[in-house]
């Protein structure tokens, strides 16, 4: 085993409040990503 | 009036199901064969498969909620296609046999206006020796029924360590071909997290062993993503993880045969190798069904419909890797044959590989099979549900609903521990799934932003949420058509 998360990064990664916040960002983002739509690639390199 | 086939009942041919039902009115018929009674929220198979979530919390029975909604619903298996119908019966038709207890061996001919094929794919164990869940100490996580089996074993085995006796777990992909690395890293991290919880994380040795060329490859040739400040490729992201959870790693490994606590691989290098464990969860190689095909003078006409998987709008043409481009693939998932069957989700065949393809020098083909699974599936299966709805309204063929995986983004939110304050998850977004190197040259084919990183404990929140979400749309409670695909 190898320590390769610093004691910080991991307070960061596990503490409720910062991830809540982190939660309602990566909600929205994934969101925008997914619902973001999608479509033809064969027109756009026309 | 038309009639809409969907054989299948997973996201895929659920969604689309779904949709048609919701935008055609009730002259239109829509209806669903398959074997499944139950939908399963498969993603969430992974905590089923370490006891941290009861296999009913991830099903349902298809057959009231289809009555209650006017979807006709088959429990049957779909052998045969007839796309040109045949001497008996002019409309085309798919000859389907029923697996329900009350009509079991029963055949039907299903005729249809517009067929969906969203079968996803057979599950291959039998490509890899001796791979057969719950035998030989190696187990599954690709049903709930399989990863209810895996939790029974793991259970048994942290009951031996508990007495004091030291394991080896080996997870991964269990054929040179496999696909959905996804599944077996969020399993691997689910398990190891488990046994740190059961206080016996010291006396197991964990491994993943994958055909991947390199770690984080996930069958879409990896990728280079924003990481908080940084730009990492994500074999240093999955590096970082398994090293800090002390998980160590075999790569580029065509697992070919198991035998009882034995997997033995091939190498990139050539090189023949075993590796003996006390438990295993290895994916299998997924495959097409081996559906027949046949025109209206009863002549095989398989090749015009399957290449192993359906064939779709996609450049099949075999040309180098060097020459693979992002359009070759699929658009609108529409036969080029029969005009009126479409195919999304698993049950296309691609064009290509999305990773690059790697011999060893035995000849052995090892890397991985393309993803489709989860959003995409979702995806393609609502814009052929459009495309169709669009073409009945119009009363013409409407083939405006696109949806290359080369223009389209993908979240894969994988689990990496359990738990409302101790659960963990990595959450990673691609933009476009399937590379686009002339789009984007500089960033290994894919937008950087749209295509980021993260790791926390908001990973497993989000996945919890998208389980209670997708599972809600699912059942079409009210509103459930505004939850995206």
């Amino acid at each position: 085993m190898t320590k390769r998360i610093s004691k910080f990064k991991r307070f960061v990664m596990m503490n409720p409040i910062i991830q809540f916040f982190k939660f309602i960002f990566l909600s929205l983002k994934v969101l925008l990503i997914v619902a973001g739509g999608h479509g033809s690639t064969r027109e756009v390199h026309k | 009036m038309s009639k809409i086939v969907i054989l299948g009942a997973g996201i895929s041919g659920h969604v689309a199901a779904s949709h048609l039902r919701r935008k055609l009115d009730k002259t239109h018929e829509v209806v669903v064969v398959s074997p499944n009674s139950n939908y399963q929220w498969i993603p969430s198979n992974i905590w089923v498969g370490i006891g941290r979530m009861k296999s009913k919390e991830i099903l349902f029975p298809l057959a009231p909620l289809y009555k209650k909604k006017g979807i006709g619903f088959k429990q049957a298996k779909v052998t045969s296609f007839y796309p040109e119908g045949d001497n008996e019966t002019e409309k085309p038709f798919v000859v389907a046999e029923y697996v329900s207890t009350e009509k079991r061996g029963e055949t039907e001919r299903i005729t249809y206006d517009y067929l969906i094929n969203a079968t996803g794919p057979k599950l291959n164990f039998e490509a890899t020796e001796g791979l057969n869940p719950g035998t030989n100490k190696a187990y599954s996580v690709c049903t709930y029924t399989h990863a209810d089996h895996a939790n029974e074993g793991l259970r048994a085995l942290i009951a031996e360590m508990k007495k004091g006796n030291e394991a080896k777990i080996v997870i991964g992909t269990g054929h040179a071909k496999a696909t959905c690395q996804g599944a077996a890293f969020e399993y691997i991290l689910n398990v190891e997290q488990e046994l740190r919880r059961q206080k016996v994380r010291d006396k197991a040795k964990i491994t993943w062993i994958s055909n991947e060329y390199e770690l984080g490859d996930f069958g879409m040739d990896g990728m280079l993503l924003s990481y908080g400040s940084n730009i990492m490729k994500s074999h240093e992201m999955v590096e970082m993880v398994f090293e800090d959870r002390g998980i160590d790693w075999i790569l580029g490994a065509g697992v070919n045969k198991i035998e009882d606590g034995l997997a033995h691989y091939e190498t990139l290098n050539g090189e023949h190798k075993t590796i003996d464990y006390d438990f295993a969860m290895l994916i299998p190689s997924f495959s097409g069904h081996g559906f027949k095909a046949f025109d209206k003078n009863n002549n095989d006409i398989t090749d015009k419909l399957f290449k192993g998987f359906m064939i779709v709008d996609a450049d099949y043409t075999p040309k180098p890797y060097e020459d693979w481009t992002v359009q070759d693939w699929p658009e609108t998932y529409q036969n080029p044959s029969y005009k009126n069957i479409f195919a999304p989700g698993i049950a296309f065949a691609p064009p290509h590989s999305i990773s690059k393809p790697r011999k060893s020098p035995n000849g052995t083909e090892i890397f991985p099979s393309p993803p489709r699974t989860g959003m995409p599936s979702g995806i393609t299966a609502k814009l052929v549900a459009d495309n169709i709805i669009d073409s009945i309204k119009n009363k013409k063929e409407s083939l405006h609903h696109k949806g290359s995986m080369g223009n389209m983004g993908a979240a894969c939110i994988a689990s990496a521990g359990f738990g409302m304050t101790k659960g963990s998850g990595v959450s990673i977004t691609t933009f476009p799934i399937v590379p686009d190197y002339k789009k984007y040259p500089d960033t290994m084919g894919r937008k950087l932003g749209k295509t980021f990183g993260e790791i926390g404990l908001a990973g497993h929140w989000l996945k919890l949420m998208l389980h209670y979400a997708f599972i809600y749309k699912a059942k079409m409670k009210p509103f459930w058509y505004l939850i995206p695909e």
